[in-house]
């Protein structure tokens, strides 16, 4: 698989500040990888995100140092208008990114921004609803969507860009753990079946953990953990970086301390209660 | 301490958010109400400070009926941490935040100096007293809006969806607090989605499911249930499935994991 | 809490009126909005009025025009006694009232029978800058959000004791401040979060986007059009040539 995202060295701090957000950040994204990003708040998860997406240095400028490079374009050369469709960025609320009166207009308005035939348009919009099954929605106005569906919608005129990478930042805070797992379905749907590469920013880590490929997590501006989540999740620093570890995984560790080796790290309840009674016949 | 009665309630637009409500919570008590989006989790609380009334059925706090008392009024009893800081920060320091409701309230003003101090110190934010409340960053926002609720000392507090947005160190403090109003006998009331935070609370749990109350009992019982869970969409907590995997014998699931690594380790080495 | 905010939307309501192209909706309001503004006799007026409140039946929407007239009622009162305090005659005064009503309710027509969907088209059709259109999308689109986040704060601040219906005049505007601030501050983060998002779709990468409809006018808009227009220039010849006892 292909090399999606390439960050080197990258440093930034916002004008008129003194501390640096991000500092010398290097982090690889292959093609079709599902990657959690954590870390506790304020440690510039949400400013590596802008970065990806050309938010900063195109609508935030400041010192910016060292580069990004998004399939095989800079970033920082690139107007906002390119990038929109190489990455999709999903900010936590989606009530702040439906503009439009109906859910079919909102997920033509990035497509429509791009000056495409009306026929593409239509067809992309379709398209669209029909992947994240929200087709019935196409006429509601934002007010009569759920809290699940508005995050739909907001999603769909994300997807409706056509983008290699998609980003979430915190998806499922608003949400209960029903809806909350019919969206990480959706994530595993959108990414097996369209290969898009995804960056979560997530808290709630019982969902994700089973479909990530990797996780990354920062502290004070800085990467300080990248690897298999289970390998990250059992690292015995993760605690000290505000991360929520799973109670299974956690038992793992404490385990280990009390002499008791399982083989391998688990997620889910079900992955450790399998082993331990391996363990006992 | 709080009651309700027969309690049904109709929005105007005649969706019908609570029916047959018949709840009983005692001074001292620790609830945590689960349940999905749109179960009436919100509008159940919000009859408890008065904000809502029933439209049948009687809600009392400390035998007063709510019908008869403005929301001011009975605030003076029943605090609510709402889910969202920005949706009540307004001063220009965090000190006139605090003595806000203390003012309201008519406390003296050698009271309300007293428990601004102590509010302040409590939460760890006494180095920002002068600053302005929107400089804080979103976990210094939600402990300024407990420190404004603790200081005018209400026999209950309601915390609404308090863990969303938080990390892991956050929620850790928000636990402490939890105990801590525990430890002096106040009433609380957690409605959260998040079962991982309330399980080690060991709370009696109320799981709402379109409108009513289908189960009402302590966390280590109706945790249990998974029938139950499952049909209300509440999560099971992750210590609770383990110990029901391992067919654990003994009556309780484990609270935390030092409890469960005492056990599995026991189960190993046997 | 959705329904706090549901008076404050457009309501979609299936009749054959509001099926017409926007602008057909527009010319007829706005043919309604001269005759009245020309009106000259109670009788006049009155017939105006009639017609208004048969296409209002016609657009399945008596009843939310009926309340738009009604509401604006008491400025019509309003209007009849301060001319009638001046002196100006009984007839007269009346016919300023009446021509008032008028006027509110021809053009009512036009918003309440039509979408701010449609209104956006008219808009853009009308030549009006993409960037003014999209700000009034925009703040109508968020007005009941807004009203939500009102209903919120009042909530929020109500449980820290205070009380809003008490006190006098001046103590109530000071007790406005706790909701203001947190509500404008709500809304400044609000926009900054919508440019943020705005921008992360393409907004402004192209001179002159498309869209995913276009505004037609149909067989049936272009006839009721035709009957609009004739009706109207019969009006004005009336008006010219007829004269009509007050």
């Amino acid at each position: 698989m292909g090399s999606l995202v390439h960050i080197e060295k990258l440093s930034f701090r916002y004008l008129e500040s003194k501390q640096w957000t991000l500092s010398e950040i290097e982090l690889e994204v292959k093609e079709g990888e599902i990657i959690i990003l954590a870390g506790p708040s304020g440690c510039g998860k949400s400013t590596l995100l802008r970065c990806m997406n050309g938010l900063i240095p195109h609508m935030y400028p400041g010192d910016y140092q060292g580069s990004v490079t998004i399939d095989g374009i800079q970033v920082r050369e690139e107007p906002m208008g390119i990038l929109a469709q190489k990455v999709g960025l999903l900010f936590q609320n989606p009530e702040n990114q439906i503009f439009m009166f109906s859910v079919e207009r909102d997920i033509a308005f990035g497509p429509e921004n791009l000056a495409l035939p009306r026929q593409e348009i239509r067809s992309r919009v379709d398209e669209t609803m029909r992947l994240l099954g929200i087709e019935p929605l196409a006429q509601r106005a934002p007010h009569e969507l759920s809290d699940g569906q508005k995050q739909r919608v907001a999603l769909a005129g994300v997807i409706a860009m056509r983008p290699k990478l998609v980003i979430l930042d915190e998806p499922t805070s608003l949400l209960d753990p029903k809806t909350a797992s019919e969206l990480v379905s959706l994530i595993q749907d959108l990414n097996t079946r369209l290969g898009i590469t995804f960056v979560v920013v997530e808290h709630r880590l019982d969902l994700l953990t089973k479909l990530a490929t990797r996780m990354v997590v920062m502290n004070e501006g800085r990467k300080v953990l990248d690897g298999k989540p289970s390998e990250v999740l059992s690292n015995e620093r993760v605690g000290a970086y505000g991360i929520v570890v799973p109670s299974a995984t956690r038992l793992y560790s404490e385990l280990a301390k009390e002499g008791v080796k399982l083989a391998r790290v688990p997620l889910a309840p079900s992955e450790l209660t399998e082993q331990l009674r391996r363990i006992r016949r | 301490m709080i009651n309700f009665s027969n309690v049904d309630f109709t929005h105007q637009n005649g969706v019908v958010a609570l029916r047959a409500i018949n709840l009983t919570i005692d001074r001292g008590e620790i609830v945590a109400v689960v349940g999905e989006n749109g179960a009436g989790k919100t509008t159940l609380v919000r009859h408890m400070n008065g904000l809502l009334k029933p439209s049948r059925g009687i809600v009392t706090v400390d035998g007063v009926d709510t019908r008869r008392r403005s929301t001011a009024q009975l605030s003076r009893k029943v605090g609510i941490a709402f889910q969202n800081p920005d949706h009540q920060l307004f001063s220009d320091t965090l000190e006139n935040e605090i003595i806000f409701a203390l003012k309201n309230f008519g406390f003296p003003e050698e009271t309300i100096r007293q428990r601004l101090d102590w509010a302040l110190n409590f939460f760890g934010l006494e180095q920002y007293t002068k600053d302005s409340p929107l400089i804080l960053s979103g976990g210094e926002k939600k402990r300024l809006t407990l420190a404004c609720i603790l200081a005018w000392d209400p026999d209950v507090i309601i915390l609404d969806e308090p863990t969303v947005g938080q990390d892991a160190i956050q929620k850790e403090r928000l636990a402490e607090v939890v105990k801590m109003f525990k430890s002096v006998g106040k009433t609380v009331v957690i409605v959260s989605h998040d079962v991982e935070f309330i399980w080690p609370l060991q709370p009696r749990l109320v799981i709402m499911s379109a409108g009513r109350v289908v189960g009402d009992g302590p966390a280590r019982d109706l945790m249990r249930d998974r029938g139950l869970l499952e049909s209300a969409r509440v999560t099971q907590p992750q210590l609770v499935q383990i110990h029901a995997e391992l067919k654990a014998s003994n009556s309780h699931p484990f609270v935390d994991t030092l409890e469960a690594r005492k056990y599995i380790t026991d189960m190993v080495k046997r | 809490m959705h329904w706090v905010a549901g008076g404050f939307v457009f309501r979609r309501v299936e009749s054959p009126f509001h099926k017409l192209d926007p602008r057909t909706k527009l010319l007829i309001s706005l043919e309604f909005f001269a005759i009245s503004l020309l009106a000259f006799a109670i009788i006049q007026v009155a017939i105006v009025l009639a017609s208004v409140l048969f296409v209002a039946v016609y657009a399945k929407s008596l009843k939310r025009i009926g309340r738009t007239i009604l509401m604006s009622a008491g400025f019509a009162g309003f209007i009849f006694a301060i001319n009638l305090l001046f002196g100006v005659g009984l007839v007269s005064s009346l016919l300023y009232a009446l021509r008032f009503l008028a006027i509110v309710s021809s053009t009512s027509i036009f918003f309440v029978t039509t979408s701010p969907d449609e209104l956006e088209h008219t808009m853009k059709w009308l030549g009006v800058p993409r960037d003014i259109v999209f700000a009034f999308v925009t703040a109508v689109r968020f007005i009941p959000v807004i009203m939500l986040d009102a209903f919120q704060i009042m909530d929020a601040q109500k449980s820290r004791g205070l009380e809003l219906e008490k006190g006098n005049f001046v103590k109530r505007i000071r007790n406005m401040v706790p909701i203001l601030v947190p509500l404008v501050v709500n809304s400044v983060v609000r926009s900054g979060e919508l440019a943020e998002a705005m921008e992360s779709r393409a907004y402004g990468a192209t001179p002159k986007p498309t869209s995913l409809y276009k505004l037609r006018l149909s067989r049936k808009d272009k006839s009721v059009m035709l009957v609009s227009l004739l009706f109207f220039a019969a009006v004005l010849y009336i008006y010219l040539r007829v004269k009509v006892p007050v």
